[in-house]
Formats: structure tokens, sequence, C-alpha cells
């Protein structure tokens, strides 16, 4: 298991550096602007524009580039500065991260607490009215853009804009260590539009595969052996039939801890993806590509703790 | 000069406009025969900014502020954009500003007159400028010293530092102006000879040419705002400079919250999240001899950066946020317009946006063609498209409303050539040039392909589409690119070897009411550059260049006024650019808010002369 988790890792890091690679030829070798123009700004003048292109290190070869890249990457964890606040694009990640984690972490909990039953009880009670009552509601919420429906529950339950003012609207959001409460109230519509989409997914997801589990020859001896419908259902089969909503999961952890730019956007969330959407409007680059980073990473991460965990919830799968 | 780049959020482009308006307005038909601007804008009362009240607010109070984009500069030495002007004008005091609701009445700050001939601020035949400064002003915390002239000096000759690298520095007063001061085209950043301070309270600037004229307007640009050298020269060793990103103190009657060493990063200003101004504490109004003394109504102005503009704007017209500063997307302004119409304001006169046709490679390398293709166009199209009339009005030339020459050149109809008549477009003009082009059956019949490329934020895919479909209708071939406006810029048109046939969405707005900064930067010759360009059309044309020269030394308000309006004719006469609209600035407050618009700052709010009810 070690040398499985070790061998992960390392492939872990090949990727970012992969990554890391495409990102720095997109943005500096193929790029969709001059950076030195960029950071220069507007009518700035060809000797300005030298001037930078120097300061920045653009008139050296694309590898000297690359290596001073990565090398301020490992060793001073330094992803470089925004063209045009000037500021470390380390500090804006961290200064944005909280409420990204914020958004992500109420979001998924809220999901898989509804996703996860909705799935099991409309497979268990397949084709009867409640699972297509539960799956058309999931179709219902899979059909709706986040975007749509966060503008739609603002102008529904925001407590400025809405019909019924009930909750905190958008622009509200205050950090965790500020005030807990104003945190969470100013949270509840977005962590309810980012969840609803997923959940209705994973609720389908879920159905999906545990319909296919419980036809599974094993599930039917377990039966024969006699064991309770209860044990069957959650030893044998949702045991073995959530291994694709936790390959699903880990995926859309790590890439909504890279930036849920839409929800973030609609209700103003000073998240990671807010930080990104600004930086792409800008071009600015260095912005991107940090942001761009951190969500590889994250993804990367997230894709090894699913790995592992396979091994202890599906006890076909074993490592070596 | 300002180009539109990161005005996405601003006038047209930012707005996305008030597309549904038009149809709202009484009055959506655009006509081109008058003379007058407002008339043919469907405003309710209250929303025409000339009549706010600019006395008699209510003190105090913190006015919630939304922007969609963040600012780009805070430091008056690089400051560019619009938006930072909404800052920057209010934390600092430039040597001359202009009248909050007005669009060009220029008035002292902190200057104590506006140098004229007659009170002995322009002399030796307009080359030697004379401003004397206001005692008793004071930087804000941690400087809080006294400022004095040389604080001016050492602000504009900072501004040639490769590491601020102001954008005006070069055409208003060093090597790509018409009158340099003497010095400054060589200039680093270091001492300028043409900038001298013969007493604490006076400033002289010495021209190598008769250029008052076009100087004494460009000191209201935030260049000329004085700064502490003790404070700042540090600061300016980085490239670029963290004044103004990281440190920042001024004189104005505001401030970015700030730590006792004068940091704002973090504490007042959290990128792309949100600044917050306070009352500078060494400021007094009692350092003004002008009638125009900002009252500084408000205590504190918190500004949340990012977030939908939507919601926002919807947000601020149901109260619970008192203005948006960087435009408000359409669908809230045809609310604005229907329900809330004294919340509602409209600034014209903030800018134009033309289609630039390359006239040094291609098919419009022929003037003909290029006439054919304006005569083509559908204009008032471009003005549906943008919001109507709340909007815009279809552009026929290139000074805009608001300006000195606009009149002149033939006010909101235009030049009277044929192909620039009809807003609608006309074919048979149209065709009557594609025959005097060398194509009888006035369809272009060569092998060349024509490249569009236009920003990909709206308004300007609807504007690259009716130019595309009026070339494809004389029988173009065309290849549309639809890159993001930065892109647009950077790399497309604002690179002459790209070889852009037409770039459908660029704009210009003026840095003051004088058609030399309307007209020089986007049309003359000598300006096209290799990078960064903001000549789009390549418009090198000798005549013109020559009566552009000829009259940024005319002096006299009316003959400069004739002489500009003739550069304007010449431009028309040559098509350099197809026009689509002169712009105007929508903007939405709550009911809570007195507002008072910048009309010459694109109709932004003026936070020093803004209070809440």
């Amino acid at each position: 298991m070690i040398t499985y988790i070790i061998r992960r890792v390392l492939w872990g890091i090949a990727m970012l550096f992969l990554v890391s690679l495409l990102t720095f030829l997109i943005f500096y070798v193929f790029p969709s602007a001059d950076p030195a123009i960029l950071r220069a700004g507007r009518n700035a003048s060809p000797a300005n524009i030298a001037y930078i292109r120097h300061e920045l290190g653009l008139d050296k070869p694309i590898y000297i580039q690359f290596f001073r890249y990565i090398k301020a990457i490992v060793l001073h964890f330094n992803f470089g500065y925004s063209f045009y606040s000037g500021a470390s694009v380390l500090s804006l990640i961290k200064d944005r991260l909280p409420a990204t984690l914020s958004l992500t972490a109420g979001a998924v909990v809220l999901w898989v607490l509804a996703g996860v039953p909705v799935g099991i009880i409309s497979a268990i009670k397949r084709r009867t009215v409640l699972d297509r009552a539960a799956m058309g509601g999931a179709l219902f919420f899979v059909s709706m853009p986040v975007y749509w429906l966060g503008l739609v529950v603002l102008f529904l339950f925001a407590s400025d804009i809405g019909k019924f003012g009930i909750f905190p609207g958008a622009n509200t959001y205050v950090g965790l260590t500020v005030n807990p409460g104003k945190w969470f109230t100013s949270l509840i519509l977005p962590w309810f539009t980012l969840a609803a989409t997923q959940a209705a997914i994973y609720s389908r997801l879920l159905r999906g595969s545990l319909i296919e589990t419980m036809g599974e020859d094993y599930v039917r001896t377990a039966r024969a052996k006699g064991l309770p419908e209860r044990r069957v259902i959650w030893r044998h089969g949702v045991r073995s039939a959530i291994t694709p909503v936790i390959t699903v999961l880990g995926l859309d952890i790590g890439a909504l801890l890279g930036g849920a730019v839409l929800t973030e956007i609609v209700f103003g969330i000073p998240g990671i993806g807010r930080l990104n959407f600004s930086a792409i409007q800008s071009t600015d680059i260095p912005i991107v590509q940090g942001t761009t980073l951190l969500a590889a990473m994250f993804i990367v991460v997230f894709n090894i703790i699913v790995d592992i965990s396979y091994a202890y919830l599906d006890p076909r799968v074993r490592y070596s | 000069m300002r180009n539109r780049l990161q005005l996405a959020a601003l006038s047209l482009a930012a707005a996305s406009l008030a597309v549904g308006v038009a149809a709202c307005g009484s009055s959506s038909k655009s006509s081109t025969s008058s003379s007058s601007v407002t008339a043919k804008i469907p405003l309710k009362p209250g929303e025409n900014p000339s009549s706010e009240k600019l006395t008699g607010g209510k003190k105090g109070g913190t006015l919630t502020a939304f922007t969609s984009i963040d600012f780009a500069h805070l430091d008056p030495g690089e400051s560019y954009y619009t938006l930072d002007y909404e800052v920057v004008m209010s934390t600092q005091r430039p040597l001359l500003t202009f009248a909050p609701n007005s669009s060009g009445k220029i008035v002292p700050d902190l200057a104590t007159a506006v140098p004229t001939t007659s009170n002995g601020g322009i002399t030796d035949g307009g080359k030697t400028v004379t401003v004397h400064i206001q005692k008793g002003v004071r930087f804000s915390p941690p400087v809080n010293r006294e400022v004095t002239s040389a604080d001016v000096a050492y602000a504009i000759e900072r501004a040639a530092n490769p590491n601020v690298a102001n954008p005006y520095f070069s055409t208003y007063l060093g090597s790509a102006s018409f009158t340099p001061v003497v010095g400054a085209a060589k200039a680093n950043g270091g001492p300028i000879a043409g900038i001298t301070t013969p007493d604490k309270w006076t400033i002289v600037f010495h021209m190598t040419k008769p250029g008052a004229a076009t100087l004494v307007p460009a000191l209201t640009l935030p260049i000329s705002s004085p700064l502490p050298k003790e404070f700042v020269a540090p600061l300016d060793k980085h490239s670029p400079t963290t004044f103004g990103t990281t440190f920042l103190v001024g004189t104005g009657p505001y401030m970015v919250k700030a730590d006792k060493t004068g940091k704002i990063a973090g504490i007042g200003y959290q990128v792309g999240k949100s600044l917050t101004l306070v009352r500078n504490p060494n400021w007094s109004a009692s350092t003004y001899t002008s009638a125009y003394r900002p009252p500084a109504y408000l205590n504190q102005i918190n500004v949340a950066i990012g977030g939908d503009p939507t919601v926002e704007g919807l947000q601020v017209l149901k109260g619970s946020h008192d203005v948006q500063i960087d435009g408000t997307p359409r669908s809230d302004l045809k609310l604005a317009y229907d329900s809330y119409p004294s919340q509602l304001t409209d600034t014209v006169g903030t800018g134009d946006f033309y289609a630039a046709l390359d006239t040094a490679h291609g098919v419009f390398k022929n003037v003909n063609l290029r006439r054919a293709l304006w005569a083509a166009t559908n204009r008032q199209a471009d003005v549906t498209t943008a919001g109507g009339p709340l909007a815009g009005l279809p552009m026929t030339h290139f000074i805009y409303p608001g300006n000195l020459g606009f009149a002149q050149a033939g006010g909101i109809a235009g030049p009277p050539f044929d192909f620039n008549k009809n807003v609608h477009g006309n074919m048979k003009v149209a065709c009557k040039y594609m025959k005097l082009a060398g194509f009888p059956n006035c369809k272009y019949t060569g092998n060349q392909t024509v490249q569009i490329v236009g920003a990909s934020e709206t308004p300007f895919p609807e504007w690259t589409q009716i130019i595309d479909t009026a070339a494809t209708s004389l029988g173009f071939h065309t290849h549309v690119t639809e890159p993001s406006q930065s892109v647009m810029y950077t790399k497309y048109c604002g690179t002459p070897k790209q070889e852009i046939d037409i770039c459908p969405a660029v704009g210009w707005i003026r840095d003051f009411p004088d058609p030399l900064s309307i007209l020089v930067a986007p049309f003359y010759g000598p300006s096209i550059v290799s990078t960064n360009n903001s000549n789009w059309p390549q418009a090198n044309i000798p005549a013109v260049n020559a009566a552009m020269r000829k009259a940024a030394l005319v002096v006299n308000p009316t003959a400069r006024a004739q002489a500009w309006a003739t550069v304007d004719k010449m431009l028309v006469s040559q098509a350099v650019a197809v026009p689509e609209v002169f712009s105007n600035q929508p903007l939405v407050q709550s009911k809570n808010v007195a507002g008072v618009n910048d009309q010459w700052n694109q109709g932004l709010w003026d936070f020093a002369y803004t209070s809440l009810k």
C-alpha cells in the first residue's frame, strides 16, 4: 500500500510538472498577447516595453524562462506577480482560498447528504412513484445551469432583491473567523445553488450503479444466505456501487477548489474562481497560470485520495 | 489619450448596455438632422446629470459602491482608465480639474487659477505656462507635510521613469508631443530642464513651441498631482513601482484606508475584492479658491469589487447598496428606465466607437472601397444593438459631442459627404464608390480575403456582424476572429504587422475636451508604432498630418475649433474608419443617494460631491 501511495504521489508530481509546462507554453510561448505589452500598460513606448521584457526575462531563451519559472515555484513557491496590481499571485490565492473552501465544503456536504439517499431509495424502489418523482426532480435540477439557478434563487429568496426575502443575498459573504453566524447565513443560498445540480447528478449516478450492483451474483448469494435486506443493500450493494460516485466526488471537489466560477460570481463571493475569471478578462497571465496550477494540484491530490479510499471501500480492489 | 481597453465594463462595452431600452424610448428613431444631442435622448426628469445639485447635501455616512472590474492603477503617475480616475481624483489634487457635472469646464484645484494670457499664466506667445499653487495643502498621513511646487515638478518628472511609465507623458509633454516641454523628450525620471520652480508656490513650464492650448488642459490629468519624493522615490525603484499598489499617499479629500506607514495593500485595498476610502485628515476645504470647492459630504466609501453586475444593479435599484460605478447591464437599465427613472442618469458624449480600416495594407488601401464600406454600413443598427438612444447615437465623424470642434465639424449630422448621410446604410451610394474603385458591378471581385478582428465582449460581436454584413454585401470574402478585447488590441489591432483589414470594436475617450486628445493618437501618421499601436487604421496621410501639426499650435479657441474640425472633415473624407456610435454612459443609483456625475469622466460618480439623502 505504501509503495502504491508513493507511486501515485510521484505520478502526481510528474503530472503537475506537465501541467506547469503546458501552462507555460500556452501563456508564454504561444501567447494570446505579448506579456511585456500587457505588463507595460497602454500607450507604453517601445523603449518601456523593451525594458519590461528585460525585467521579466522574456528576452532570454525559452528553456531558461521555463527553468526560472519552475525554480521560483519549487524553491520559493512563487507563482509570480499580477501584471496589473503587482500583487503576489500566491498572496492572492491565499487570500481567496478560504472563501472557495467554505463554498465547496458546505456544498459537498449538502449534495452528498441529498444525492446519496435519493439515489439509494430510487434504486431500491425502482419504477415506483417515489423513484420517478426523485429522478424527475433530479432531471429538473440537472437541467438548470448553475448561473441561471443562482439568479433565480436570488430573485426569490435574497433578503434585498428577492420576492420572499429570507436569506442574505449576493455580496454578503464574510469570513468564518470574522463572524461565524454571518458566514453561515451568507453561504446558505450559494451552497444550495451549487449543491442542487450536483446532488441531482450524484443521485442518478448512484441509482444506476446500485441497480447494476444489486443484480450481481454475490448480492444474490448474500440474499440466499439469508442476510437481512438492509445489510445486503448497505454492505454488499452500496459499498460496491458507491466507488464510481467517490471517483467523481474526488474530481468534483478538486475542480471546485480550483474555483466555482459561476457561483462565486453570481453571489459575489471573493474566491479563487472569481479571481481566475477577472484575470482571464484582463489577460493577467500570472494569475491565470497560478490558479490553473492550483486547480490541477487539487485534482491530482483528490485523485490520489480517491484511489487510496478504493481499497477501504471496495473489497474487490487490492493494491500491491 | 485613452482607448477603450479594459473598459468593457464601462460605457458601451461595459454595461453590456441597454439593449431593450431603445424600445422603451419615446424617440427611438434616430435623426441626424439636428444639432442638439440631448433632444434625441429619451431622458426622463432626473436622468440628465447636468441638473444635479452640487451644494446642500447631507454630511456624513458611508456610500456602498459596486464595480465588477478591478482598478488598474491608483497611482496618479500610472492611472489611465476611467475607473481609476474615480478613485485617483478623490485622493489626489491635480493642478487643474473639471467642474463635476460639466463635460469640460476647467477649474483650478491645487492651482490658484487657470493659467490664461490675461492673468499672466500664459506668456511668451504660448511657450511658457506659469502656475501658482495653493498654500496650506498637506499630504495625507504618514507624510503630513505641506505641499510645494517641487512636489508637483517631481510628480511630473517621475512619470517618465520606466517603472512608472505614465501613458500620457510622451503624448503631451515629451517626445510625441507637438509642443514638448524643454528637455522632456529625453526624460527618464530625473529633473526636466523645462520645468522650473522659482519659489515654493510656483511652477513654470517652458515649451519648445507655443503649446499652452494643449498643456493647460493637460494639467487636469492626474500626472500633475503633487507627490512627496521622500516617500515615493524608494517605491519607484521596483519594477513596476509599488506606489499605488502597496503604499499610497495623496492630497485629495479622501485617502485609501492605510496603516500608519501608508500601506494600503490588504488594508484599504484588497486586489479584486474591495477598496475603502476614508477622509484624509489633512485635507482642508479652505485650500481651494475655486467656486468649485468640493464639499466631501461622505465619511467613507466602500467599494466592492467583482461580482455579477446584473445582480448588483438590481441591489442598487432596490436600495441595499448605493451606486454602481462601472456601468449597468441592459436588463437593469431597462428596469430603471421603466420603474426607477429618478435613479437613472445618462451622460452624453462619453466617447466614440468605430471600425478601423487598414489604410496601409490590403483592399482598404483604396479610399473608394473604404467609402463604399462606410456607405453600406448600418450605423443605426450599431446603436440599436448597443442599447438604443440611452446608449448613444449613430456616429458621423470623429470629434464626438461635448468637445471643441464638434459643432464646426457638422454636429450630429457630421460632414455632408454622401457616404455619411444615411446612418441606416445606402447601397446605392456604396455602389457608386465600388464603381469608382474599379468594380463596375458594385461587387468586389478581387481574390483578397478581408480579415476582421472584433472583441468578444457584448455588444462587439453584434457590431462585428454588422460590418461583416456590409462587407459581404459588397462582395468581399471575410474571415472573422473574435478574441477578448485585450487580446484584440494587444495581439491584433495594435500590431500593424498583423495587417488586420477591419477592427470593428475600437474606440476612443478624450483626456480633456480638446480635439487634439481625440484625433492625434488614433490618426496621426508619425504616432504609428510597431506594438501597442493606437493608430489602428495606420492612417498616415501627409495632408492630415500637416493639418494636425498646424491645428495643435492654434491658441484662440474659435480658431482652434475650426482648425480641428477641418482635420476631422479630412479624416471623414478619407474614410479611415467606419464610425459606429457616439456613446453615452447610463448609470444607476439607489434612492438613498444624491449622486453627482463627473460628466467629464464618462459620467462616473464624483465621490467628493455625492451625498446620502
